[in-house]
């Protein structure tokens, strides 16, 4: 029983990182429809950056802040350089260009830092706590206090703001908030920033739990992709409870599934997505949309 | 476009003959490394079916290429079958796992099938290490190579290439006839409105399933050939980059281009050892900014390169004239691979 809580605890902190990459994809699928598989790698040249600002000398809570701006005008760059002419095409050519957003990001952080592993700074102190035998760690601790806050921040936004509401009006009809006078261009824009923002959150998180380099973000980025599928695409709130749910998931399965083990743990996200595709295609939180012919 | 004029059309004509010259042109070694781009090319052809003819995008090709090398490498290991024997089981073979793979999402839009396909070819080599019974693990699997037959006047590589050849000609012809037939009319119309086609009558998961299949049995034809041309194969061969490498051959040669699918294998084979010569992150950068640029600018790829805004140009005037399609070909458009 021990032994379950402790993976429970340990799935819920990755299940955290997970969730917040795949709220920066929701993020930009609600804003403009498209599933960004650059997500990762933009957010790995962020934390690369956050990195050498802190190899510099820049204390790390400043380096973060700095590079977290830093990761929003990535965002908007990469959307009006790179998106914004291709948004009225299919969806097979968006698809093909946020791939190659994937293999150019990948490519450069290969470029300017080399293939050797760089470790990240901790943002947590060590050490942590027994509960009745279970290790909670100051550094679990800290990933899901930063998830909620990224959660309740969010939400904020989105709820009680003005800028918030022109969001998501604009992520619901572009038409139609054009007439009201929001500028939709912008709010996609602003949703490009915020997610490049959200997704170097996760890879600074991830950061000190594994090494940084540049194919760090790969895995994660499945597993996002599922949370994603998981939670319903257009449900921020989805994007949460999936990603904490494949993150337990996984935790449970590599350990009580003796098929899947340590070296399969892979197939469940892959599960996890096929299984929500048959049963609920929209995902547990996604709302399913009609389609006028 | 259309399938049977494609064929027929220049781009064709031309890397076709230089496939023909090749023997006498390029050293053994050189003609090693354009039979596996011929591998790798017949399974562009199917990323060319399901992502330019039916609008559904795979990135899991590499993976089914895989399935189809170990398919032909475990069927001359374990029943000591003739690896050219195993040719057709493994297409077949691969065409069953992908269907498996495919139906869940295919029922959905083209992304979903995206999403599932990318978790695919992630977990492909592990499944592959976890398999280590059959699929031989990390060391991989050893197959005997085909000889050249005592008649056969040139070298073995001269006669692995001929087999390649032999192969990517059958399935251009098994493609073309495809496309030029119901089959071919039906992916179009679902791939220029599913709605439409759908009120027509037409079968959309069907039709896409049906695409699916053809174009996973193409990528386990070429992955076996892939296996007897190298001799050897190990899950190192199809991490998953290989799916994503694949796409972007498709992307660069042109997705609706038969031919443009083996001047796109001939990039993806040659273009990294290139590079990396000078830095081995300047192949990624190039592909990237290649994948990117490519859509922007070039939707066609390398097979309609050049006639790109003239063309376009001209196909205004012949609309005008009622002749709504034009062929988009021109010769010499290989001055710039």
């Amino acid at each position: 029983m021990v032994l379950f809580f402790q993976l429970l605890i340990d799935g819920l902190a990755s299940g955290a990182i997970y969730a917040s990459l795949a709220l920066a994809l929701v993020l930009i699928f609600r804003a403009t429809r498209i599933v960004n598989f650059g997500q990762g790698e933009m957010a790995t040249l962020s934390a690369y950056c956050a990195w050498q600002l802190c190899e510099w000398g820049v204390p790390i809570a400043l380096s973060l802040l700095i590079v977290g701006a830093a990761s929003f005008l990535l965002g908007v760059l990469v959307f009006r350089a790179v998106i914004k002419p291709v948004s009225k095409a299919s969806t097979e050519t968006v698809v093909v260009v946020t791939l190659g957003l994937f293999v150019f990001f990948q490519a450069l952080c290969l470029w300017l830092w080399g293939a050797d592993q760089r470790a990240f700074p901790a943002m947590f102190p060590g050490g942590g706590w027994d509960i009745l035998g279970v290790r909670v760690t100051a550094s679990t601790l800290g990933i899901l206090l930063v998830l909620l806050c990224l959660a309740a921040t969010m939400g904020a936004i989105f709820r009680f703001t003005r800028l918030g509401l022109a969001m998501r009006a604009s992520a619901y009809s572009s038409e139609k908030s054009l007439l009201v006078g929001i500028r939709v261009e912008r709010m996609l824009m602003l949703g490009w920033g915020f997610a490049a923002t959200t997704g170097f959150i996760a890879a600074a998180l991830v950061g000190p739990r594994l090494f940084l380099s540049p194919t760090m973000m790969m895995p994660i980025l499945l597993y996002a992709l599922a949370s994603a599928t998981l939670g319903g695409w257009d449900s921020p709130l989805g994007a949460l409870v999936g990603g904490l749910i494949v993150g337990v998931a996984e935790s449970l399965g590599a350990t009580f599934l003796p098929f899947i083990g340590a070296d399969l743990r892979v197939v469940i996200p892959i599960a996890v997505t096929l299984v929500i595709l048959l049963v609920r295609p929209v995902g547990l939180f996604g709302s399913s949309t009609v389609v006028k012919v | 476009m259309n399938g049977t004029r494609m064929f027929q059309s220049a781009p064709a004509v031309l890397v076709a003959s230089v496939a023909l010259c090749l023997p006498v042109l390029a050293p053994d070694f050189m003609l090693f490394e354009f039979s596996i781009a011929v591998s790798y090319g017949i399974a562009i052809l199917g990323l060319n079916l399901l992502l330019g003819f039916s609008g559904q995008i795979c990135l899991a090709q590499g993976a089914l290429f895989g399935i189809g090398a170990y398919t032909t490498a475990i069927f001359n290991v374990n029943f000591g079958m003739d690896p050219i024997v195993t040719l057709p089981f493994a297409a077949i073979v691969t065409s069953l796992i992908g269907v498996l793979i495919g139906l869940p999402a295919l029922r959905l839009q083209g992304l979903q099938l995206a999403i599932v396909t990318f978790g695919v070819a992630s977990a492909f080599p592990q499944l592959l290490l976890k398999m280590d019974s059959i699929t031989g693990g990390v060391t991989g699997l050893a197959i005997d190579q085909p000889m050249a037959p005592r008649w056969f006047p040139g070298s073995q590589e001269l006669w692995l290439y001929g087999l390649s050849l032999i192969c990517a000609a059958a399935s251009v012809f098994m493609l073309s006839r495809l496309l030029r037939g119901d089959t071919g009319r039906l992916l179009r119309a679902l791939r220029d409105n599913p709605l439409v086609a759908e009120s027509l009558g037409v079968n959309l998961t069907k039709g896409r399933l049906a695409a699916f299949a053809a174009s996973s049995a193409l990528a386990g034809l070429g992955g076996g050939l892939f296996c007897i041309l190298n001799g050897f194969i190990s899950p190192q061969s199809f991490l998953p980059m290989k799916s994503i490498d694949i796409l972007i051959g498709g992307i660069v040669g042109g997705i609706t281009s038969m031919a443009g699918a083996f001047i796109g294998a001939v990039f993806i084979v040659f273009v990294p050892g290139w590079t990396t010569a000078i830095n081995p992150a300047l192949g990624g950068l190039i592909y990237g900014l290649c994948l990117i640029a490519m859509m922007m600018v070039a939707r066609q790829g390398i097979a309609g390169l050049p006639i790109g805004r003239g063309l376009q140009a001209l196909k205004h005037l012949f609309n005008k004239k009622g002749l709504s399609r034009v062929s988009g070909a021109v010769p010499g458009q290989l001055g710039g691979e």
